[in-house]
C-alpha cells in the first residue's frame, strides 16, 4: 500500500498479567472499510483505544493517517471520528447542543447540525433531549458526533449492536456514503453479514491476536467449503445430493448428477463469515 | 491551551450543573435560604449589664445615677418584681437595699447566672455601695487598651454567621462539582472528549474555571446580598476566590473517590463537615480548638470573618491569603492527578 491510513507493527498492550492485545501486525489502505472481528475479550477495544490514542501501548508501534499513535495524537485527534460501543453522549443536552459542542471542540466553521441530523435520519428530534432518545437513535447521535468534523478516518465501535433492521441499515448506508466520500473505515463488530456486507477486508481477533485477515470472499474461499445441493426425485421420494465444489472431480460429478438422476431442485452453498471464523479461531464468535 | 476550547468546555460545564435539577435547586434555595437565615439574625449585640434595684427610692435613685455605658441601674416597683425580673433574665442581678444603715445589702441572682458572673457583680456592687457610703476603694485601676478599641464595635450574631453561610455556598459546589465529574466519568462522555482535540489540561483548567466561577460567583452574590462586601469588598472577593479554587481541586480529589455518584455525594458530605468546624470558632469564639488551624477552610472563614466585619485590608490578611493560594495550589495538584489516575 502506497499510503497506508493505518499501519500496526507488533503492537502489545498488557493489562497485568493478560497480553490483551499481542503482537498485532496489519495495514489500512485509505479509503478501505476493514471490519475488525472477533467475540468478547479478543482484544478488539483495546486495539481500537491504542489507535486513537487512548491506550498508550506496552510495546511496537502503530500510525494512522501518517501520525504517530503516541507523540502525534493531537494530529490524529483532529482527523479522526470515533463512535463508541457504549452510549456517552451529554444526555441532558440535546442533540443538536451534543453536535455543537463538539463541532465547536474541532473549530469546524459554518456547522450545520441539522443538515448532519437529518442525515441519520433524525430530522425533527434535534431539539429533544439525548436522554429521552431511543437506543436506536442515540446510536444514530453516536455516529453522527463521529462525523462533525468531516474525518479522513472514522473508528466505530459495533455502530448497529441491537439496532433495528431499519436503523442499522441506515448507519450502513452512511458508512458506505462516507467511504464514497473517501474516509477510511475501521470498524469492530460481532455481525459477521454486516462485516461480509460493508467491509473490504475483515480481520479476524482472537486472543490477542490476528488470526486471518482478507477479503470476505478470500477468507471463504481459502477457509470455507462450497457444495452445490440438489434435490432428486427417486421414485415417490425426494432425496438430497451433495457434490463438494473446489475439488477435482467436481465437474465430472455435476455431470453425472444431471446425467443420470432426476434433478429437482438445485442450490450452492457457500461458507459464512461465521463459519470461517469458527475454522480459523476454533472459537465461535459469542463465546 | 486553547481558550476557545477551554470556554467552550468550561461553559458546557456550567450549563450541566443547571440542568442537574437538584444542584440548580440547591443553589437557588440554598441562596434564598441563606440570605433569609441571615437578615432573620440579631443584628445588635446586646451588651449593656442590667442591674435591678428595689429599696428606698433616695438609694435608688442614687445607684440609677451612677449607670454608664455598659452597666445600668435599674428601679423595680417591689421586691417581688426585682425577684421576678431577675428570674425572667430582665436584670442580670438584683440588688435589694434597706432603709437601716448597715444593714446587709442582699443580691439576688438567677439560678443560670455562672459563679463567675455572681463574683464579679457582687465585687462591683461592694465597691460601687462602699464608694457611695464614703469607703474610697483601696485601689485606683487605669485601664488600657491594646489596638483599636472595640467596645461598642462589637460583631452581631448575624454578621458572625456570614463567613460561615459563605463557606457553605462555597461547599456545596464542591458537591456539585464532583458528582458533575462523576457523571462525566461514569457516562463515558469524558473520553468521547478525549478523542477530540480537547488536551487533558484544557479538560482540568475548563473544570477548575467552571468550578471556581460558580462557587465565586454565588458566594459573592451572597455577599453583596448581606452587605458583607461594604467595607472591605477586595479582599473578600480575593479571600472567596482562593477558597473557590480550593474547593475545585477538593471536588477533583473527592470525584476519583467513589465509584458512583451516590459514593462521591456520601464523601462529599463528609470532607464538607470537617471544613465547616473552623466556621463555628468565628461564630462562637473559643469553642474550638487551636487545631482547626489544621483545616484550611479556617484561613478562607477567618479571612473573609476579618475583612467583612473588622475591615481589615490585604496588610492584615496577607497570611490568611498566602496560606490560602498555597492550599490551592496543592488541592488543585492532587485534584489534577487523581483525576489522571481515575477518572480518565
Amino acid at each position: 500500500m502506497a499510503d497506508p491510513a493505518i499501519v500496526v507493527a507488533d503492537l502489545t498492550y498488557t493489562y497485568g498479567a493478560l497480553r490483551a492485545v499481542d503482537g498485532v501486525s496489519f495495514t489500512v489502505g485509505r479509503g478501505e472499510i476493514v471490519g475488525l472481528l472477533g467475540p468478547n475479550g479478543a482484544g478488539k477495544t483495546t486495539t481500537v483505544k491504542m489507535l486513537t490514542g487512548q491506550l498508550r501501548p506496552a510495546s511496537g508501534r502503530a500510525s494512522v493517517l501518517g501520525f504517530d499513535t503516541v507523540r502525534e495524537t493531537e494530529q490524529i485527534h483532529r482527523r479522526i471520528g470515533v463512535s463508541f460501543e457504549s452510549t456517552n453522549l451529554y444526555e441532558q443536552m440535546s442533540a443538536q447542543e451534543n453536535l455543537e459542542l463538539f463541532a465547536r471542540l474541532f473549530d469546524v466553521r459554518g456547522f450545520d447540525a441539522r443538515a448532519l441530523l437529518a442525515r441519520v435520519g433524525l430530522a425533527g428530534r434535534e431539539r429533544e433531549r439525548a436522554a429521552n432518545y431511543s437506543k436506536g437513535m442515540k446510536q444514530r447521535l453516536m455516529v453522527a458526533r463521529s462525523l462533525v468534523n468531516t474525518p479522513q478516518m472514522l473508528f466505530l465501535d459495533e455502530p448497529t449492536a441491537g439496532l433495528d433492521p431499519t436503523s442499522a441499515a441506515s448507519i450502513r448506508d452512511l458508512i458506505r456514503a462516507e467511504r464514497e466520500r473517501g474516509a477510511t473505515v475501521f470498524l469492530t463488530t460481532h455481525d459477521m453479514a454486516e462485516a461480509d456486507e460493508l467491509c473490504d477486508r475483515v480481520a479476524f481477533m482472537n486472543q490477542g491476536r490476528i488470526a486471518a485477515l482478507d477479503t470476505p470472499l478470500a477468507l471463504k474461499r481459502q477457509h470455507g467449503r462450497r457444495a452445490l445441493k440438489a434435490r432428486v426425485a427417486v421414485g415417490e421420494r425426494l432425496e438430497e445430493r451433495e457434490i463438494a465444489l473446489d475439488e477435482a472431480g467436481t465437474a465430472e460429478a455435476v455431470r453425472a448428477l444431471f446425467a443420470d438422476e432426476q434433478v429437482v431442485t438445485v442450490h450452492s452453498e457457500e461458507a459464512s463469515l461465521a463459519e470461517v471464523f469458527i475454522s480459523v479461531t476454533g472459537r465461535r464468535l459469542e463465546q | 491551551m486553547n481558550l476557545r476550547v477551554i470556554g467552550t468546555l468550561a461553559a458546557k460545564d456550567a450549563r450541566l450543573y443547571f440542568r442537574n435539577r437538584f444542584f440548580a435547586l440547591v443553589t437557588a434555595m440554598g441562596l434564598v435560604f441563606y440570605v433569609a437565615v441571615f437578615w432573620v439574625m440579631p443584628s445588635v449585640v446586646e451588651e449593656t449589664l442590667i442591674i435591678g434595684l428595689s429599696g428606698p427610692d433616695a438609694a435608688v435613685a442614687e445607684l440609677v445615677g451612677q449607670g454608664s455605658d455598659g452597666l445600668r441601674f435599674e428601679a423595680a416597683s417591689s421586691p417581688q418584681a426585682l425577684r421576678a425580673g431577675v428570674e425572667d433574665g430582665a436584670f442580670l442581678a438584683g440588688v435589694l437595699l434597706h432603709d437601716t444603715p448597715g444593714a446587709p445589702v442582699a443580691a439576688v441572682f438567677a439560678a443560670s447566672t455562672p459563679e463567675e458572673s455572681r463574683q464579679a457583680v457582687s465585687t462591683l456592687l461592694t465597691t460601687l455601695l462602699g464608694a457611695l457610703s464614703g469607703t474610697p476603694p483601696a485601689v485606683v485601676l487605669a485601664a488600657e487598651v491594646l489596638g483599636p478599641d472595640l467596645a461598642g464595635r462589637q460583631v452581631p450574631p448575624r454578621d458572625r454567621l456570614r463567613p460561615m453561610l459563605a463557606l457553605l455556598i462555597v461547599m456545596v459546589e464542591t458537591m456539585g462539582l464532583a458528582t458533575l465529574i462523576s457523571q462525566e466519568r461514569e457516562a463515558g462522555t469524558l473520553r468521547a472528549l478525549l478523542v477530540t482535540p480537547v488536551r487533558r489540561r484544557e479538560l482540568f483548567t475548563a473544570k477548575a474555571l467552571a468550578g471556581t466561577a460558580l462557587a465565586l460567583g454565588q458566594a459573592a452574590l451572597f455577599m453583596a446580598l448581606v452587605g458583607g462586601l461594604a467595607s472591605q469588598p477586595l479582599p473578600v472577593l480575593v479571600a472567596l476566590a482562593l477558597g473557590a479554587l480550593m474547593v475545585t481541586g477538593i471536588a477533583f480529589v473527592l470525584a476519583t473517590l467513589g465509584r458512583d455518584m451516590l459514593s462521591v455525594m456520601a464523601w462529599s458530605v463528609v470532607v464538607l463537615v470537617v471544613l465547616t468546624i473552623p466556621a463555628y470558632g468565628v461564630l462562637f469564639p473559643g469553642s474550638v480548638s487551636g487545631w482547626v488551624q489544621l483545616v484550611p477552610s479556617y484561613y478562607l472563614v477567618s479571612a473573609v470573618d476579618l475583612a467583612s466585619n473588622f475591615g481589615l485590608g490585604f496588610g492584615a490578611l496577607w497570611d490568611e491569603l498566602a496560606v490560602l493560594a498555597a492550599v490551592d495550589v496543592a488541592a488543585l495538584a492532587l485534584g489534577m492527578l487523581a483525576l489522571q489516575r481515575r477518572a480518565l
